[in-house]
């Protein structure tokens, strides 16, 4: 018997996994945008944001406060090494879009070996923010550090948000997603945009992967799973939009978590992809652009 | 306004473009000069979007392109753009989702107008009065000739030194071409170098300070604008 405890357990629960999913969403939406590239190493920078601030927080003994906000360039540099020694040298030579897509997984796969090599398979994982906890709400468990996830969400997305309209590097960012050509013609270095969207995109999984290891463990292949998620939360959301991608990747999450509860455990990754196949039949340019009633860019 | 003496703003040898293995531009030279308007025409196909995408490094090309005294030939579509050489692309190329303001304001991301953005937004206003009006609308939601506005102001807001149109009366009212290409006309009065990439249209030529006549991917002709009497006497270049 399923009682309401628990279905409301699961949501928040859901809620949490879920804007983790949003945040790796945005950041396939961010290269998406501005290259028409979908990177499927997303997964890898949630993975190494995890792994890098356990290595500085055990390894160099920092707080993890430092280690945790000196994780995000670092893994924003990764990101930026990708875009240089894989994509940009196949986008030069003019290689196809989807030669470029499976370098990326290539790219996923070299970097979790060499996770394994240098840091070892052991999972890992290290303590809550804010430690104590969880508070309850009538027998419903809410741990503090879904308020970490709710507030650095909300405010990777309020930054995003500025950043693309109130700046010059974001406003250019933008008129690369929509007119590459047009762009380069104004004078905007369209490679250097393809850089930085690299960099934003692996800040924000790194962002992710900081925040959700608290709650579960960090290991080198937990990039999959996120990365397959986020692909999801930004394909419901229409693979524009960060809010869209947000959105997509709670309604993920929570559809997942009830699925657990329904079904079992097993059910998971069923309903993950279920939802997938749901959203692509009936709204192909995704739930929240669907509803704007402009589903075709410009 | 140019005459035939003033100094070469822009001289392209030999610039030379295929699509695989169509050769689109055949090699191509020809000069714009300090101050000129230089009109290039022909028919649908002749290449002219190709030369001009070939001269912007949109598209590969080969061939030597000397602008404003520098070898610009091994430079890429940005760095062209730093050094004044601004393009308006067919169609327009608008930021479609992005209001007019956004896109005006992109247009000066060189920075090459030294007295800043406000100015720049108050010369294009003063040209184009409409699109103050339209200042917040959404680009895409403009009407034909408020886009092409758009396009040309947009261009402005990079201070060009030299300013590419490609086909800019493309599906416009007469009214709204002929105001265009006036305006167009106006600027070069005040010293901008133009070429002026269209198929057929007479006020163009009248504009013009020199012709180039281009088809099947070469140049054909080139004549200086007094010789053209009217756009009729140009029919034997599309009689093939
Ligand atoms: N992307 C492309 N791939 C292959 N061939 C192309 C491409 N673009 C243009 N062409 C071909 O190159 C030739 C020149 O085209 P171009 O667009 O330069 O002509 P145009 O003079 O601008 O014509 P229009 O007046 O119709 O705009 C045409 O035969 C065209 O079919
Ligand atoms: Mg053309």
């Amino acid at each position: 018997m399923i009682d309401l405890t628990q279905i409301l357990q699961s949501l928040v629960n859901g809620v949490g996994v879920g804007l983790i999913y949003g945040l790796v969403g945005i950041g396939f939406c961010v290269i998406y945008n501005a290259s028409g590239i979908v990177n499927f190493a997303q997964g890898v920078f949630v993975m190494l944001g995890g792994m890098v601030c356990h290595t500085l927080l055990t390894r160099l003994g920092m707080p993890l406060i430092v280690a945790a906000i000196l994780s995000v360039p670092v893994v924003a540099g990764i990101g930026m090494i990708i875009e240089i020694c894989v994509v940009r040298p196949m986008w030069n030579r003019g290689a196809a879009l989807f030669a470029i897509i499976l370098a990326t997984i290539a790219t996923q796969i070299m970097i979790e070996r060499i996770t394994i090599l240098t840091l070892g398979d052991q999972p890992r994982t290290f303590e809550e923010f804010t430690l104590g906890g969880p508070l309850k709400i009538a027998n419903i468990a809410i741990s503090y550090q879904l308020f970490w996830i709710l507030g650095c969400g909300a405010l990777m997305v309020f930054l995003l948000f500025l950043f693309f309209t109130k700046t010059k590097a974001g406003r250019a960012l933008r008129a690369c997603s929509q007119n590459r050509e047009a762009a380069a013609l104004l004078g905007i270095p369209v490679h250097h945009m393809l850089l930085l969207s690299f960099a934003l995109s692996a800040g924000l999984g790194a962002v992710a992967g900081i925040l959700v290891t608290p709650t579960q463990y960090t290991a080198f292949n937990v990039g999959t799973p996120f990365g397959v998620n986020g692909f999801i939360a930004a394909i419901i959301g229409g693979f524009g939009s960060a809010g869209g991608a947000l959105a997509g990747g709670v309604l993920l999450g929570v559809a997942q978590a009830a699925a657990i509860v329904v079904f079992g455990a097993g059910f998971k990754n069923v309903a993950a992809l279920s939802m997938l196949l749901v959203v692509l039949l009936m709204f192909p340019q995704g739930i929240f652009s669907a509803f704007k009633g402009s589903g075709k860019g410009h | 306004m140019a005459d035939a003496n003033s100094p070469a703003l822009l001289s392209a040898e030999g610039l030379s473009s295929f699509y695989g293995r169509m050769h689109a531009l055949k090699p191509t030279s020809f000069t714009v000069r300090q101050g000129e308007l230089v009109t290039m025409l022909g028919p649908n196909g002749a290449g002219k979007s190709t030369l001009l995408r070939a001269l912007m490094r949109l598209n590969k090309a080969e061939g030597t392109v000397v602008f404003d005294g520098h070898d610009v030939s091994k430079l890429s579509t940005h760095e062209l753009a730093e050094l004044g050489m601004i393009m308006v692309q067919e169609g327009r190329g608008l930021f479609g989702q992005m209001s007019v303001r956004e896109n005006l304001v992109l247009g000066a991301y060189t920075g090459r107008s030294g007295s800043g953005i406000d100015s720049s937004l108050d010369r294009v206003f003063t040209l184009f009065p409409r699109l103050k009006e339209r200042f917040n609308q959404i680009s895409s939601s403009l009407s034909g000739g408020e886009q092409q506005m758009l396009a040309i102001g947009r261009a402005l807001m990079a201070e060009p030194k030299l300013l590419m149109l490609d086909e800019p009366s493309l599906g416009l009212a007469p009214r709204v071409a002929y105001e265009i290409l006036t305006t167009l006309g106006n600027l070069n009065k005040q010293g901008l170098g133009i070429l002026l990439v269209e198929q057929k249209a007479p006020l163009a030529l009248k504009l013009a300070q020199r012709v180039y006549v281009l088809s099947l991917g070469r140049i054909v002709a080139e004549l200086p604008a007094k010789e053209i009497k009217s756009h009729h006497d140009l029919a034997q270049y599309y009689l093939h």
